[in-house]
């Protein structure tokens, strides 16, 4: 059993290092996680050490990307800026798999009056409009890490239920289910064989996607003023920062627009490849 | 049809009380808010005196602001108030309608938005055509390349990476202004870019699927040249389908508004939104959600009504159903 398992994880690990993409763009997010988990060791400065002695330095050996308006070493900002983002990308991540996994699997499983309730309520919470949505929690519930957690959570796991349930319904119709139940087989084995290999793939693509969707509404947030609060940099509050001195001091507005269209793209380019490995029907 | 109408409305105006009534619950348990005076200790004469007002003053703002009522009544009050376009007074503009900010900001932000759109459309429409014809020729693969990097960033990534270009390094177009037609180029584009890359490879997909289709290779095989076939039959059928992407899309548009405006500094109703949130303009904040919520629910209305006449199909579907 061990070998079949080993044979489909080379399979789907020989389609993904076919797409140059999805390896680029895989590699380069483990690298960013290292950063982020690291940037205590590795950054340069401290991000709220000013010095007014070097305000607006261009990039340099001493301050690779520069110097913003108090000194401060942006290299080191855009390292912690980064772990924002990760915190941010793959904790409201885990709250909304939790929560899409839970209410997902019971609807697909229980159907009935159970079913259609939940899903009415993923409809209306689907029709918010979820970027207000998290404004206003950000304004109720003040500028902590936590509050943002939530506040970028609260609207994205209707999206993941709806993933979870169709998978369910569709494994748990499927013919090979029937055929495994009526040759013996033990719940147990049928999730472990069947219905996890065979509805993991969409949920692993959702995730890949959802993590860069978090990271985008965590920096839109700090974009206008309502992110994490002020010494903890955010690449929304860094762009917003460097847009207000562009013409002066290019470098400020360019090295976090950069990074953070680098760091966004690269999960997306990981999750189009992941996405064409769990479709069977695209590549035999 | 009329069933199918009848369904989608009650089905908008449901969830449009659903969202006032979050935005209400939300406004009363803000803390430090005016309105839910009533809650504090004493009533009204110890909150007046606190206050330093007499008395009947805030015994006439109490009922004023219906704060004797039940919860129930203050939010019906608040629902009518919404849609008779007579809502209160902004905190951060004394005296000031928030009506009246909304009247002046709103028709701005929405022609940005609405630019947009037809700028997206205009462009995906032939792109989506030529990458689907040309299948995994070098245009193909390299244009699809360019959308998946436009569909994977923000408006306001593109629009600081639009900046940078067009603005620090070329010098050919304003960042800041909104009185020649220069100053819009940029704000809308960077509002279309992530709509043209999602729109063209979703239409070249479905594109694909019609080109593969038998009736195509009927119509081949009677004679009909590829314009033919692209023109007068498959793309009616894909652009069908495109109608359903397009709603979700123009509710990012109306938030992706909000930022946009706050990079270009353009003085719309996201500018207005965004500085209430600051401030906690609670009345403001409140009033532009609603609208907001309002003009996505309207608009995935008008969506599916639309795709409900094109295709006979949803329409029955629902029918049934």
């Amino acid at each position: 059993m061990t070998e079949k398992k080993r044979t489909m994880t080379t399979i789907l690990w020989g389609r993904l290092r076919r797409n140059k993409a999805a390896v680029v763009g895989g590699c380069f997010v483990l690298f960013l996680i290292l950063c982020a988990i690291l940037a205590p060791v590795i950054a340069p400065y401290s991000y709220t050490q000013s010095n007014f002695l070097a305000t607006y330095q261009g990039p340099s050996w001493q301050h690779w990307f520069g110097t913003d308006e108090l000194g401060r070493d942006m290299l080191s900002r855009l390292l912690y800026s980064l772990q924002t983002a990760s915190l941010i990308g793959f904790g409201a991540e885990a709250v909304e798999l939790t929560l899409g996994l839970f209410l997902g699997a019971i609807a697909g499983y229980a159907g009935g009056l159970t079913d259609t309730i939940l899903m009415r309520i993923v409809d209306i919470v689907y029709g918010f409009p979820s970027l207000l949505f998290s404004i206003i929690m950000v304004v109720l519930l003040g500028h902590s890490l936590f509050a943002i957690l939530i506040a970028v959570s609260a609207t994205s796991w209707v999206g993941m239920a709806r993933i979870v349930r169709s998978q369910v319904i569709t494994v748990k119709q499927s013919d090979y289910i029937q055929a495994a139940r009526g040759m013996g087989a033990t719940g147990w084995q049928i999730i472990r064989r069947y219905v996890i290999p065979n509805s993991l793939g969409p949920i692993v693509v959702a995730v890949t996607f959802g993590i860069p969707a978090n990271m985008m509404v965590e920096s839109a947030l700090s974009l206008i003023g309502l992110g994490v609060e002020a010494p903890t940099p955010s690449w929304g509050a860094l762009i917003s920062n460097g847009d207000q001195a562009m013409f002066s001091f290019p470098y400020l507005l360019i090295f976090p627009a950069f990074t953070f269209a680098l760091t966004l793209l690269s999960f997306t380019f990981l999750g189009d490849g992941l996405r064409n490995v769990f479709d069977s029907k695209s590549t035999q | 049809m009329l069933r199918f109408l009848g369904r989608r409305v009650l089905y908008m105006f449901v969830a449009f009380l659903c969202i006032s009534l979050v935005t209400y619950v939300l406004m009363k348990a803000a803390p430090g808010s005016f309105l839910s005076m009533n809650f504090q200790e004493g009533g009204v004469s110890q909150v007046a005196g606190s206050y330093n007002v007499s008395p009947i003053v805030m015994q006439s703002l109490v009922s004023y602001y219906h704060l004797d009522d039940p919860w129930y009544v203050q939010w019906f009050y608040y629902v009518k108030g919404f849609l008779t376009w007579h809502m209160g007074t902004s905190f951060e503009y004394p005296g000031m309608k928030t009506t009246h900010i909304i009247d002046t900001a709103f028709p701005f932000s929405f022609r940005l938005a609405l630019m947009a759109v037809v700028t997206a459309l205009i462009v995906a429409i032939p792109v989506g055509v030529i990458t689907a014809v040309k299948e995994n020729g070098w245009a193909d693969v390299s244009i699809m390349f360019i959308a998946m990097v436009g569909t994977a960033l923000p408006s306001y990534v593109v629009a600081v990476l639009l900046i940078v270009v067009f603005a620090l390094w070329l010098h050919w177009l304003p960042v800041i202004g909104y009185t020649q037609w220069q100053d819009y180029v940029l704000p809308v584009l960077s509002l279309a870019i992530p709509m043209i890359g999602s729109m063209s490879r979703y239409l070249r997909n479905s594109l694909l699927d019609q080109l593969h289709s038998e009736y195509v290779t009927g119509v081949l095989a009677k004679g009909g040249g590829m314009r033919h076939v692209v023109g007068s039959h498959a793309l009616r059928n894909s652009l069908l389908p495109l109608v359903t992407v397009v709603g979700p899309q123009l509710a990012g548009l109306m938030m992706g508004t909000v930022f946009i405006e706050e990079i270009f500094n353009l003085p719309g109703l996201g500018h207005f939104f965004t500085s209430a949130a600051n401030l906690r303009d609670y009345p403001l904040i409140m009033d532009s959600t609603l609208l907001y919520a309002g003009v996505i629910l309207i608009m995935n209305l008008l969506v599916d009504l639309t795709y409900g006449v094109l295709d006979p199909r949803i329409r029955r579907s629902f029918d049934m159903g």
